[in-house]
């Protein structure tokens, strides 16, 4: 399953700079006498995708499919630092920062970096998570070296301009205004204020902390964001390996080597929830309901039958319970959800749907109900089954396009699962039993470990 | 929410303009005509082993029957729930366990149903597809599975429109621009309209629209033609026609706006104003020439950061917080052509609104330059080849084209005639559209008074 492969870096080098853009520095000074092989390329070939592994002559790690029948590349990368990183009282910066690296650089201001992508039909674009900042560069195969090029410029010699930037404060003021409105936002706030009011994860952005911003503030955070030693690439499309290193060198040899930042404390939930639900009340004809209790991580040995179990709670569509019983049977909603999230820093089961205000009551009930039935009667053999087929079978659906690709890659080098991860899943899955999963719903379905939150005006509430 | 949610979808317009480039060589779809009058389009795409199988039907909201607002689909709905060898809600269960994904949507002018699978499971989907087109099962029972889907469709409408005071504003101001024109008609329906839908107005519906001669299929993914045609002649080949579908549609040319009109909307929800105007355009199936070049001209009027009116508005002027152009052209009669803006704080929508217009006359009379429309112009026919990595947008784009009577050479045209743009019909189209005899829709989205 695995090849390996010597280039010398001579020549691949060489390589790039006969098609490539004059402006295109070389990674490093060219002597083809020395055919010294400076990069490896590990092969992995498998059954959803091949991963070129490789570190470039720069140094960069940077997992590649390559994949000729499109004619376009897409390159992104990620950073393990996200919106957590902003100091105390600059809520804010990182978005700052992210917001105006499209936004001119070098001898071009805003407009013309703006037109250089039309030109080159390209675009770029960077953004925040809490934990994570991530730019991602889409280009057409014919233009990578220049398209390339552009984005080398907006890490070497990023402007952070008053102009684009007090755009940004503007914009962010408006965000500040209609959030107060925003059903999904407010059942946020809520949920951050009641569980976890003093982590860096309920952080927000406020007026005050947007006018302490500044552009030599963003500047140098992004000095802060952007690391060698925290970077990861990856990059799918019509380009080869050879061809893709010295690109990418060259568009972070400017980035400093580390950055000082702390990770963040992981969360944890309250194993018994508050039984009241947490109203917000906002003048709409339906209620948002959310709900979440603790989760767990990949480690946990029960994380795949967790996995599993979640398609028939509320993960599999029309397939899972709430579905069934909160639309199909009640037609009370026209959609109820859950999911995991195996986050490290915040392990949760949430989920969700809205309701007409007069049913938000019914509706509450009916999802605890149904977590009560997995408590008392578990999961049967068939819908077992039926979730197992449904996970394994609709795999290869993730695999069917480039950028489906490109995001699969890159979670799986952030998550840190390993190169042979999408052929290990299935089998994870195959292995689960029942018993496995109806220890884990008596475990983690117990209603009262999940807390919910209104928002709208939601009738018919009773504490449970 | 995430799109998970089945039967459930409501696409307003298919990206009809962002077509295909030409295909790979070797690999150009292709279709052909079943003897029932099925017409079938395969478009080879062999990265994976999946397909995408697709069935258009040539029905929409802009077939609905006066009173009737929202059957089509309200329809599309019912159309997952029993037939004569389906149990109830058996449906999804079985595409789910053959490892597919699946879904469905309504436009003005269409309805279509998917599915996407491993490709060893082609077959199967078609048999299902083929089985609920003919042996629909229909309950009357007052408390059957139409009327507890009506229900789910008015929390539909609740949560995409009534939730929204945007939406809301923009259904009054779309009714408003058709007006007496079929497409009037919400898509979702009226509230108290689809609440006294039928089991017998579900029948009827199905009974005139549902048959192989008013359906188009469309294949995308890892097959041949061979592939799909030996499949489709078994599953739905012995389909007959039934001869009732409508060869004529309520399709009609819109007319003019028959007098400018303000709508306002205020709720306690909104935070900051909006303001639009919505002027009559044009359709790439009324007339493809003006459509195509309208398209380019409002990409350089309004069409990003780039575009003169943000430049104008947001950048030097600093009057607006967003500013923007779009048409709807992909509608088979001609649709909106629409500026909007947000303005600054401390500008009223009236301030924002005249300097849009002055901004938009003063364009309007200098003319584009040969520069910007040629990156307008290149913006589009390269977003055609971005769409060619997503299998299934390749298949919605070939189903809502032919659905709407477009050939496959004329799809695949799509790049080549817009880089034939020229910059005097891009600003031509532009100045028929916006020109200064022309009646217009304006909107206010207002803050209402009152605490939260």
């Amino acid at each position: 399953m695995l090849k390996l492969q010597l280039f010398s870096g001579a020549a691949a080098a060489l390589l790039v700079s006969a098609c490539a853009s004059s402006s295109v520095p070389a990674p490093h000074p060219l002597d083809v006498s020395v055919a010294e092989p400076v990069f490896l390329i590990d092969t992995y070939d498998g059954d959803f995708v091949d991963i070129q592994q490789m570190t470039t002559p720069g140094g960069v790690s940077v997992w590649l499919v390559t994949e000729p029948s499109i004619p376009i590349v897409s390159v992104q990368m990620a950073w393990r630092a996200g919106t957590t990183s902003d100091p105390a009282g600059l809520e804010g910066l990182s978005n700052a920062v992210t917001y105006n690296m499209n936004e001119g650089a070098g001898d071009l201001d805003s407009l013309a970096f703006q037109t250089a992508m039309e030109d080159l039909n390209m675009s770029f674009g960077c953004s925040n998570s809490a934990e994570w900042t991530s730019c991602s560069a889409t280009m057409l195969a014919e233009n990578a070296a220049p398209s390339m090029e552009v984005v080398a410029s907006a890490f070497t010699a990023p402007r952070f301009d008053q102009g684009p930037f007090d755009r940004f404060v503007r914009e962010q003021e408006v965000a500040l205004k209609t959030r107060e409105t925003s059903a999904g936002y407010l059942a946020w706030r809520a949920q951050s204020q009641a569980l976890y009011p003093d982590h860096p994860f309920a952080r927000e952005v406020t007026a005050e902390s947007l006018a302490a911003l500044t552009p030599d503030l963003a500047r140098q955070h992004q000095r802060t964001l952007m690391t060698k030693d925290r970077l990861l690439v990856t990059a799918v499309g019509d380009i080869t390996p050879e061809a893709l290193a010295p690109l990418i060198d060259a568009a972070v040899a400017a980035l400093p080597e580390t950055s000082d930042l702390s990770p963040v404390t992981p969360i944890t939930l309250p194993a018994v929830a508050a039984a009241d639900p947490v109203v917000v009340s906002l003048p709409q004809p339906q209620s948002l309901v959310r709900f979440l209790g603790p989760g767990l991580g990949r480690d946990n040995a029960d994380y795949f039958p967790a996995y599993v179990l979640n398609y028939t709670f509320g993960g599999g569509g029309f397939e899972s319970r709430l579905m069934k019983t909160l639309r199909v049977e009640k037609g009370l909603t026209y959609g109820v959800s859950s999911s995991i999230d195996p986050n490290p820093a915040f392990l949760v089961w949430s989920g969700g749907g809205q309701t007409k205000n007069e049913s938000a009551g019914e509706f509450v009930a009916g999802i605890r109900a149904e977590m009560q039935k997995f408590i008392e009667g578990g999961v049967t053999e068939a819908e077992l089954a039926d979730a197992k087929a449904y996970l394994i079978g609709s795999y290869p659906l993730g695999f069917d396009s480039n950028s489906k690709i490109a995001g699969n890659i890159m979670s799986v080098r952030q998550d840190e699962l390993g190169v042979d991860y999408f052929d290990r899943r299935n089998a994870l899955i195959e292995a689960v039993t029942l018993e496995d999963v109806n220890r884990v719903a008596a475990e983690y379905l117990a209603p009262e470990r999940f807390s919910f939150f209104l928002v709208g005006e939601p009738e018919g509430l009773s504490a449970e | 929410m995430k799109s998970m949610f089945i039967a459930a979808g409501l696409m307003a317009f298919a990206a009809l303009g962002a077509s295909a480039e030409a295909a790979p060589e070797g690999n150009p779809p292709t279709s052909f005509t079943l003897d029932n009058g099925m017409q079938v389009v395969v478009v080879p795409d062999h990265r994976a082993p999946v397909v995408t199988h697709m069935v258009w039907y040539k029905v929409g909201a802009v077939d609905e029957a006066p009173g009737k607002s929202g059957i089509a689909h309200l329809f599309e709905h019912v159309m997952f729930k029993e037939t004569k060898n389906i149990g109830p809600e058996e449906f999804t269960s079985i595409v789910q366990r053959s490892g597919g994904q699946l879904n469905a949507f309504t436009s003005w002018d269409y309805t279509a149903y998917y599915e996407r699978v491993h490709k060893d499971q082609l077959g199967k989907m078609m048999g299902l597809e083929a089985e609920r087109m003919v042996n629909l099962t229909i309950n009357d029972d007052p408390k059957g599975p139409f009327i507890s889907e009506r229900d789910v469709v008015k929390e539909e409408r609740r949560q995409r429109i009534e939730n929204n005071p945007n939406a809301l504003l923009q259904e009054q101001a779309l009714s408003a621009l058709w007006k007496g024109h079929p497409y009037e008609i919400t898509v979702i329906g009226k509230m108290e309209e689809v609440g006294a839908l039928t089991p017998e107005d579900g029948l009827a519906f199905y009974q005139e629209y549902y048959s192989p001669e008013n359906a188009i299929l469309v294949v995308a993914g890892d097959v041949t033609e061979d592939e799909v045609r030996t499949l489709a002649q078994e599953h739905y080949g012995p389909i007959a026609p039934t001869g009732v579908a409508h060869g004529a549609r309520k399709w009609e040319p819109v007319s003019p706006i028959a007098e400018t009109q303000l709508i306002t909307h205020a709720d306690p929800k909104v935070r900051q104003p909006v303001w639009s105007r919505y002027y009559l355009g044009t359709s790439l199936s009324r007339n493809y020439d003006e459509a195509l070049a309208l398209d380019v001209g409002l990409e350089v009027l309004g069409g990003g950061m780039t575009s003169r009116l943000y430049q104008s508005l947001v950048e030097q002027q600093k009057l607006a917080i967003n500013i923007g152009t779009y048409a709807f052209t992909t509608l088979h009669d001609e649709g909106p052509a629409v500026i909007y803006g947000t303005p600054v704080d401390g500008t009223t929508l009236e301030e924002l609104e005249a300097a849009v217009m002055a901004e938009v006359n003063a364009i309007m009379d200098s003319g584009f330059t040969e520069e910007e429309v040629r990156r307008a112009r290149n913006k589009l026919a390269a977003s055609a080849i971005y769409e060619k990595d997503s299998q299934a947008s390749m298949a919605n784009q070939y189903g809502a084209a032919m659905v709407l009577g477009f050939e496959l050479d004329a799809i695949a045209a799509y790049p080549d005639k817009v880089r034939e743009v020229t910059v005097e019909e891009a600003l031509a189209a532009v100045r028929a559209v916006f020109a200064a005899d022309k009646n217009y829709i304006v909107t206010h989205l207002l803050p209402a008074e009152g605490d939260l």
